[in-house]
């Protein structure tokens, strides 16, 4: 039996903006849209949505006067990366079996 | 990149595995720690084997005193980097409390030893600095999953052992040849992948 893909991760930007926050403590805004090559708005719209998911903690501060935002993944988009994850590998190992 | 919805699973494990290594490549280390501390450690240690063996100067210990300098730099250095950089690593993290341990383990262990006669004194202190010294940086190579550091951890511990059946005088060039192994062989390596990937970067972005 399949597990249903998380439809807030099965998104190819806040997919990449969630592979990218696993692996770092975390990143700020610039960082993010330098990474994923993503434009401003739609990274500012899929962040917002991660947050309101609960998977990422997003916080405002100035740093040289200017506004600096950062991400940082919480416990919750931890599990639902992994889990995500697994899904994946379930499909990826029936697909390759075939 | 645009938000596209349907995904297929090899799509989604190559945005992951893509990301995690655009991350790895983009923060990797450019060395240039590893290569200060390297250098200054090495012409400390020769400039303590040359005031020891051929001046017989009792105050040879001394030169040491430069790395309180070097240390205040770092800190000032690192502190900029912090400041300066978008984002912050758990490797970043780990790594700098393995170091920050090291360095009051030395002084922990400088102070115990300073008790003993030094003629003792002076037949630990190599083998006791360079076994201890084997571990951060071993230690870091596993964290960042570097083998020149991993190797360069084991050498100093090899050092340490042999240094025990070494004189004093020969010992204090132990510390050079560690730093060499331990430091500036990985921090040129650091510097050059570190360049490499820039490079990389540069033509992709």
């Amino acid at each position: 039996m399949f597990k249903d893909l998380d439809p807030i991760l099965h998104s190819q930007l806040r997919l990449a903006i969630m592979s990218l926050l696993i692996s770092v403590r975390e990143a700020d805004f610039i960082f993010i849209k330098e990474s994923t090559n993503a434009t401003a708005g739609n990274l500012s719209v899929q962040i917002q949505k991660l947050k309101d998911a609960g998977y990422l903690e997003v916080a405002k501060k100035f740093k040289d006067n200017y506004p600096q935002t950062t991400c940082k993944i919480t416990s919750k988009g931890v599990n639902a990366f992994e889990s995500y994850v697994k899904a994946l590998q379930q499909y990826v190992n029936v697909s390759g079996n075939k | 990149m645009e938000n596209k919805p349907a995904l297929t699973p090899e799509e989604s494990l190559h945005i992951i595995s893509s990301m995690i290594d655009n991350v790895q490549k983009r923060y990797s280390d450019n060395g240039f720690l590893y290569l200060l501390w390297g250098w200054v450690v090495f012409f400390c240690g020769i400039a303590q084997f040359i005031l020891w063996h051929f001046f017989h100067n009792q105050n040879h210990y001394l030169v040491w005193s430069v790395l309180w300098v070097v240390l205040i730099f770092e800190i000032f250095y690192l502190r900029k980097k912090r400041v300066d950089s978008n984002v912050r690593s758990y490797t970043g993290n780990i790594i700098k409390y393995v170091w920050l341990s090291f360095v009051l383990l030395l002084m922990v262990i400088f102070i115990s030893l300073s008790h003993l006669d030094l003629s003792i004194f002076q037949t630990l202190i190599v083998p006791v600095m360079l076994a201890m010294y084997g571990l951060p940086v071993f230690l870091s190579g596993i964290i960042l999953r570097f083998k020149p550091l991993i190797f360069g951890g084991i050498a100093c511990w090899i050092l340490s052992l042999i240094a025990g059946y070494v004189s004093y005088d020969y010992q204090l060039l132990f510390i050079p040849a560690a730093m060499v192994i331990a430091w500036i062989l990985p921090g040129f390596i650091l510097k050059k992948k570190f360049g490499e990937s820039s490079k990389a970067r540069i033509m992709t972005d």
